[in-house]
This record gives C-alpha cells, sequence and structure tokens, in this order.
C-alpha cells in the first residue's frame, strides 16, 4: 500500500509538472530544445527587421525557443560551458534573421592584448539540407556546414574591426616603422585573411566547414550581424538573403533546415573549440505572419489561447488532486 | 594520439598526428661558448622581418642571460614547473641504455603531450605569456648567479673550471623547426605546418584565426600574437635564403639572417637529409657531424618532447645538473669532447660563419702540426688542418684552416690610418 501511494504520487508530480511547464513555455512561446526535433520557426515580419538594433520591438512577435548548450568535448581544443540561448528568427522581404541572446557578466570586444579574447556567436546550417544531418560539430566532409559567425572584437564600436597598435597602448612611442605603407608587410592581410580584411562591412563572417579543423572563409562576405551587450546580456542579429550561391545554405518559404548555436565567453579565453554548443534542430522558414506573445490575438492564436488555458487549469488540477491525495494519505 | 619515435628520448612518444618527416631538415648549432651577446642576429632578425606594426615587441631571434633571462620571463622556468606537478619528481633520464638510436639514453619522464595526457587536457601543456611576460626581452642581462649563501658580494673563487661557482651564460634562441612542433599539434585550424622540402615550420598567414593555441603550445615561445593583423606569427627561419632565392648566392642555399650575421662566430646553419624517419648518415656534413657522430651539440629541452632542431654546444663552466636540465644527459660528454676536440672537430669548427652559403659537405686537407704539449694533463695536438666546404650545388664555397692567417698591413696606408682601412 505503502509502495503504490508513493509510485501514485510521483506519477501525479510528474504529470503535473510537465503540463504545467509545457502550458507556461507555449503561453509564452517558448520551447525547450536540446535536439533536432525541436522547430525554431522564422516566420514572416510584417515590419523590416533593423539589423544594428537586436531589441527592436520586431522580435516581441517572433518565435523563440530556448536552447541548450553545452561545453563542446568532441574534439580538442575541449571546453565551454553548460548554459543556454534564447533563439529566435524572423524574415522579410526575402531576408532572413536569426537572433541570439544569452548572458555574459563582462563585455569582451578587443583582441589587442596578448591575452585577451572576444566573446561571440555563431549559427550553422547544413549547406544541402537533406535526409540525414551533418555532424553537428562543423559538419562531415560530405556533408559541409555554413556558419555565420560573430565576434564583438570585429564590430566596429564595441572592439576595433582593424586595431592599431596605438588603440591598445596610447602612449606607446616608435621611432619609425619602415616600408609602413608597403603590404607585404602586413602578411594576414595581405595574404586576403578575412580576419583583419580593412573592407569589413559586418562583425559577421560567413564561413564554411567539412569537419574539425577544415572552417574556411567563404567566397562571398553576404552575412551580417551585430551584436549589443546590456546588463549581462548579449543579443546578436544575424542576416543573409534567404537565396545564395549554391555553396551555401539556401532558404525558401515552406521549407525547413537545420540550424545550431554556439557561444564564446572571450573572459574565460574561449575561441575556436573551447565553445558552448547546441545539438542541430529544425528551423521552418514559415509562410505565417509574425505575430508573437505582443501581437493581435487572430481567431486560431484566440483558439490556442484557450487551449493553453485548459492545460494550465488541468495541470494545476493534477497537482492540487495530488496534493489532496498525500495529505488525507498522511492523516 | 599517435605513437611517433623521438630519437633524443630515445624512445616512442605520443603526438596528436601521426609521424610523418621532411626530406630535409633544417638544422643549426648554436655554440654558446663564443657568444657575446651583442645581440646583431636580434637585429638582424628585427630588420629584416619584425619592423613594423603590430611586431613592436617580437624578437624571433634573442638571447638571453641564463640562468635568470628569459623571453619570455621565465618561459622555460614556469614549464619545468608545469611538467613537474604533473609528474612529480619524474623527470628523469635512463643513460644505461646509451646508443646509435638513443644518443642521450632514454628519458622515462613526460613531454609536454604526456602530461597534458597524464591530467586529462588536450594536446599539450602550456600557457599564454602576459604583456608583462614579454616586456624587457634582456631583462637579467649579465646577471651571474651570486656566492651562494653570501649575497651581494664578490666570490674570490667564483670562476674556477670545471664548474664556476658564479657564473652565466647567453642562450640564443630561435625557433627550433621542430619534428613534432607543439604548435603543429596545437593548432585547431590546422593552420601550421611543417614543409617537405626543409622542415621548416611555418604559420599561414591566410588561414590563421588569432586564436594563439600555438603561442600557449609552443614550449619555447616563438609562437606570437600580432595584434593589428589579429593572427600568430613566428621565425620562418628566413626560408627564402635557405631556398636560395636570394641573389647574392646565385641560386644555392643560404644561411638565415641570424647565422650569417654572427659576429661571434658561434652560429652554423644547415640542412640535414631525412629518410625513413632519421637523419641519413652523413659524416661530412657539418651539422650532421657536429650533432649525430662528434655530439657536440645538444638539443634544448628534448625532455619538452617536440625534437627540436637547433643544438647548443654547452658552456663548460656552468654547473653540469643545471645543464643537464637544460639540454639533457649527452652535456656531460660534449664538454669533454668540446674541451679536448679531435682533429676532425677542430677543423670543423672553423666552419662556423666563413660563409653565408649553406655548407653541405666537407673535406679536410691535413696540414703540419702546429702543437703537441701536455696540458691539465692531457696530451693536446693541434694539426694546420685545411678544411673545405662545398655549397648546395657541389662547388667549393668557402676553405679555412684551423690556424688563422695572421695579416700584417704595410705598404701604402700604414701608419696613415688607425683603424687600418
Amino acid at each position: 500500500m505503502e509502495t503504490l501511494s508513493n509510485s501514485k504520487r510521483i506519477t501525479f508530480a510528474i504529470m503535473g509538472l510537465v503540463l504545467t511547464g509545457a502550458a507556461a513555455l507555449t503561453l509564452f512561446d517558448l520551447r525547450l530544445a536540446s535536439s533536432q526535433t525541436v522547430t525554431l520557426v522564422a516566420k514572416r515580419s510584417e515590419d523590416p527587421v533593423a539589423l544594428d538594433d537586436p531589441s527592436d520591438d520586431v522580435w516581441n512577435k517572433a518565435s523563440r525557443i530556448q536552447v541548450v548548450l553545452s561545453g563542446q568535448s568532441t574534439v580538442p581544443p575541449r571546453g565551454g560551458d553548460d548554459g543556454t540561448v534564447t533563439a529566435g528568427a524572423l524574415h522579410h522581404d526575402g531576408k532572413l534573421y536569426i537572433r541570439m541572446e544569452w548572458s555574459d557578466g563582462s563585455e569582451d570586444a578587443s583582441t589587442g592584448r596578448q591575452t585577451e579574447f572576444s566573446d561571440g556567436a555563431a549559427v550553422q546550417f547544413p549547406v544541402e539540407h537533406g535526409e540525414s544531418v551533418p555532424a553537428f560539430c562543423m559538419g562531415n566532409p560530405e556533408a559541409p556546414v555554413n556558419i555565420w559567425q560573430w565576434k564583438a572584437s570585429r564590430q566596429a564600436g564595441t572592439g576595433a574591426a582593424v586595431l592599431d597598435m596605438q588603440d591598445v597602448y596610447p602612449n606607446m612611442a616608435v621611432d619609425t616603422y619602415p616600408f609602413e605603407d608597403e603590404a607585404e608587410f602586413y602578411p594576414a592581410s595581405a595574404s586576403g585573411n578575412i580576419v583583419v580584411r580593412e573592407d569589413r562591412a559586418s562583425a559577421a563572417d560567413n564561413l564554411l566547414a567539412g569537419s574539425f579543423g577544415t572552417l574556411t572563409a567563404a567566397e562571398d562576405q553576404t552575412v551580417a550581424g551585430t551584436g549589443v551587450w546590456e546588463d549581462g546580456t548579449w543579443t546578436v542579429v544575424f542576416s543573409r538573403d534567404l537565396q545564395a550561391g549554391e555553396e551555401y545554405t539556401q532558404f525558401s518559404e515552406g521549407d525547413s533546415t537545420n540550424v545550431a548555436f554556439a557561444v564564446w565567453d572571450g573572459a574565460k579565453a574561449q575561441r575556436d573549440g573551447i565553445k558552448s554548443v547546441s545539438q542541430f534542430m529544425t528551423l521552418e522558414v514559415s509562410p505565417d505572419i509574425a505575430t508573437g506573445r505582443a501581437g493581435r490575438l487572430s481567431g486560431k492564436d484566440a483558439g490556442l489561447f484557450v487551449m493553453v488555458g485548459l492545460v494550465v487549469v488541468a495541470g494545476l488540477a493534477t497537482v492540487g488532486s495530488y496534493l489532496l491525495y498525500t495529505r488525507r494519505e498522511t492523516a | 594520439m599517435a605513437k611517433v619515435r623521438n630519437w633524443q628520448l630515445g624512445r616512442e612518444m605520443d603526438y596528436r598526428l601521426p609521424e610523418a618527416h621532411p626530406d630535409r631538415q633544417f638544422v643549426a648549432v648554436f655554440n654558446t661558448n663564443r657568444c657575446i651577446a651583442c645581440q646583431t642576429c636580434s637585429f638582424a632578425c628585427k630588420s629584416t622581418w619584425t619592423f613594423s606594426r603590430g611586431q613592436e615587441f617580437m624578437w624571433w631571434n634573442n638571447v638571453e642571460t641564463k640562468p635568470y633571462g628569459g623571453y619570455p620571463h621565465h618561459w622555460d622556468v614556469k614549464l619545468l614547473q608545469m611538467l613537474n606537478d604533473a609528474n612529480p619528481g619524474g623527470q628523469t633520464w635512463d643513460t644505461s641504455t646509451q646508443g646509435d638510436d638513443a644518443p642521450y639514453g632514454e628519458f622515462k619522464g613526460m613531454t609536454i603531450f604526456e602530461a597534458a595526457a597524464a591530467e586529462g587536457k588536450d594536446n599539450a601543456i602550456g600557457y599564454v605569456p602576459t604583456e608583462e611576460d614579454w616586456t624587457s626581452p634582456n631583462l637579467y642581462e649579465d646577471t651571474a648567479k651570486g656566492n651562494p649563501g653570501v649575497p651581494n658580494e664578490y666570490h674570490p673563487e667564483g670562476a674556477q673550471l670545471p664548474e664556476h661557482d658564479t657564473w652565466f651564460f647567453y642562450l640564443q634562441r630561435i625557433c627550433n623547426h621542430c619534428t613534432y612542433p607543439g604548435c603543429v599539434s596545437a593548432c585547431p585550424r590546422n593552420a601550421i605546418y611543417k614543409r617537405p622540402e626543409d622542415g621548416i615550420v611555418l604559420i599561414d598567414q591566410e588561414r590563421c584565426r588569432g586564436y594563439r593555441k600555438c603561442v600557449e603550445q609552443c614550449p619555447y615561445k616563438k609562437s606570437m600574437y600580432r595584434p593589428n593583423q589579429q593572427v600568430s606569427e613566428k621565425c620562418i627561419a628566413c626560408y627564402p635564403r635557405v631556398e636560395g632565392s636570394d641573389p647574392i648566392t646565385g641560386g644555392v642555399p643560404m644561411e638565415t639572417r641570424c647565422v650569417a650575421t654572427c659576429v661571434g662566430k658561434i652560429r652554423l646553419q644547415g640542412l640535414v637529409d631525412v629518410a625513413d624517419g632519421d637523419w641519413t648518415e652523413a659524416p661530412t656534413n657539418p651539422l650532421y657531424f657536429l650533432i649525430r657522430k662528434e655530439q657536440v651539440a645538444l638539443p634544448l629541452y628534448p625532455q619538452f618532447g617536440t625534437e627540436p632542431n637547433i643544438f647548443y654546444i654547452p658552456p663548460r663552466w656552468v654547473p653540469r645538473p643545471y645543464l643537464r636540465q637544460l639540454f639533457g644527459p649527452g652535456v656531460d660528454a660534449a664538454i669533454e669532447r668540446y674541451d679536448n676536440p679531435s682533429r676532425e672537430l677542430q677543423a670543423v669548427l672553423q666552419l662556423f660563419r666563413a660563409t653565408q652559403k649553406i655548407i653541405f659537405r666537407y673535406e679536410i686537407e691535413e696540414g703540419e702540426e702546429l702543437l703537441d704539449e701536455e696540458i691539465n694533463g692531457r696530451r693536446v695536438q693541434i694539426f694546420n688542418d685545411t678544411i673545405v666546404g662545398f655549397d648546395g650545388a657541389g662547388n667549393e664555397a668557402v676553405r679555412v684552416s684551423v690556424e688563422e692567417p695572421f695579416h700584417v698591413r704595410n705598404g701604402e696606408f700604414a701608419g696613415q690610418y688607425q683603424n687600418s682601412i
């Protein structure tokens, strides 16, 4: 009798918590995600999305998911943290927008000093959306991935796109630099290394990879990205045309692909594989209009609202009956 | 982790990448006994490669005063401490197994790679030096180890061979162009590579993303981060010269700038052939002779496990325990051979800085006996042999004799100029 009541209690408690939790998440348009069974829906935004303002009101209408991150533990250098990113997505006027929001206690936007590393974020898509999903760690040789990577240090205003030593050491004095204007003495930029390109239009890079160690700058730098750090939270918005060159991920209304997220904390010297990563999940580019929780309730949304209400009531009722039941048992 | 053979350790060791060898290896010998720390090498390098913005702190070549000096500060002491923490008291050698395959015996301790595995870390142990570490690159210049127990006082018998009580010496350092480089193993981008044609280790400036894993894991701290390029750079072994593309030598391989400018004639640099994972026996290649045959030049911190390719003739006045920690257990024999050089070694030592063409082979023409005396209880014989060095094309590049010719300038300028020009 005692055993049965214990297992009943546990069952009731779990049912109640699951129902209440699910209802709350649905009510706030949040979804827990740790695998590709979860879908981030990029709905169509009726209003333009400001790329330079990640706190733009338009994001209140976007659907969002909570993405679980964990330290990258597959290949050296390993590292990173457990955490979450709130990911949102929209599309407007032929462009896809992905927004990431995560907490980070410090804004690390400079790599000017020897031991300074930058905060960063990335989204990753399979180049080809097919039956099988590439390895979420940098893809496979036969199934490459397209990565959009944003770094705080590359963002004018928060760091320095192309840094001058005087910015790092204002009091430094050097008599002369011979051949100062000759490009070959700046070999990274002279060889076209994307990290120091002077014509950088955005803090986000368009990259391709086909397994570990193969990350390579793409020919076309068509990805835009802006981040804002405020009160311990980074918010970054990426954007690109839905359609791009065939070597990159294509998006179109009504289609789905996969998406994974990564975050770097510069204060912890995180860079490269030392990062917090998610698994692949589904990204759906939907023809539906983004209304979100801040939007007007349409007939469909009202129906959903009633359903959510019912689920909440059911959850609460389950918890209540559990409490009553346990009180009777103990009495 | 793969198993690779490290001849300097006399055994196999763990390394991230499979064993691979270049066809030829860039190798140099630095004779610490002759260095006067004039830093001409440091400035030759700087004025050739690192004079631009963002490279202000970089000294791909540096000369530091041991035991206290180091660029970056205490680079070696810090790593030795980390190794000892990983393997307390275990960093020892078994010299009973010395032989052709294991010239210094077998290292029983942990390399930087093995220590990382033991501690559950990735690849290799190491650290990223701070900015303060890179400042004042010649701090502790000429600072001797003092009179033990008597601070700030002159040691009246401090400088008596075989080991001085108060001592310092100059350690000349460039990238070791290691056989198993810590930097290559560290780079998650596979942006660092070892060239098959000469074993020179380079950072691909187009692929590097400035993660500084190479800075962290190079035990010799010869990868350096350039902030305004947001990538790391390192010693490139003056590869255009080594390739022979500098017009001065007419197409034959040429020594690096730091070697070719050495005022003290302490440096000799060349290329050795590699086959089946080891240096091809070449007794008349001066580098092969000094390092593998005569074993008078030793690797720097072989216990780190990267199989470095710059070799040092150890300073003969320095206490041996310190030298064994720096150069391994071959120190005693190396100093003995340098102190009492064979007839052939006397001749080969003349090749240092005799030409800036790389010498691939030498021949010795025997000369008359100059000296046959008992010195410090030993019979010392010196012969005025002539050594002829041949360049990469097989042509005679230099001809020098053991007895340096003595010239007296007479004639029209005699007495006219004090400096004899």
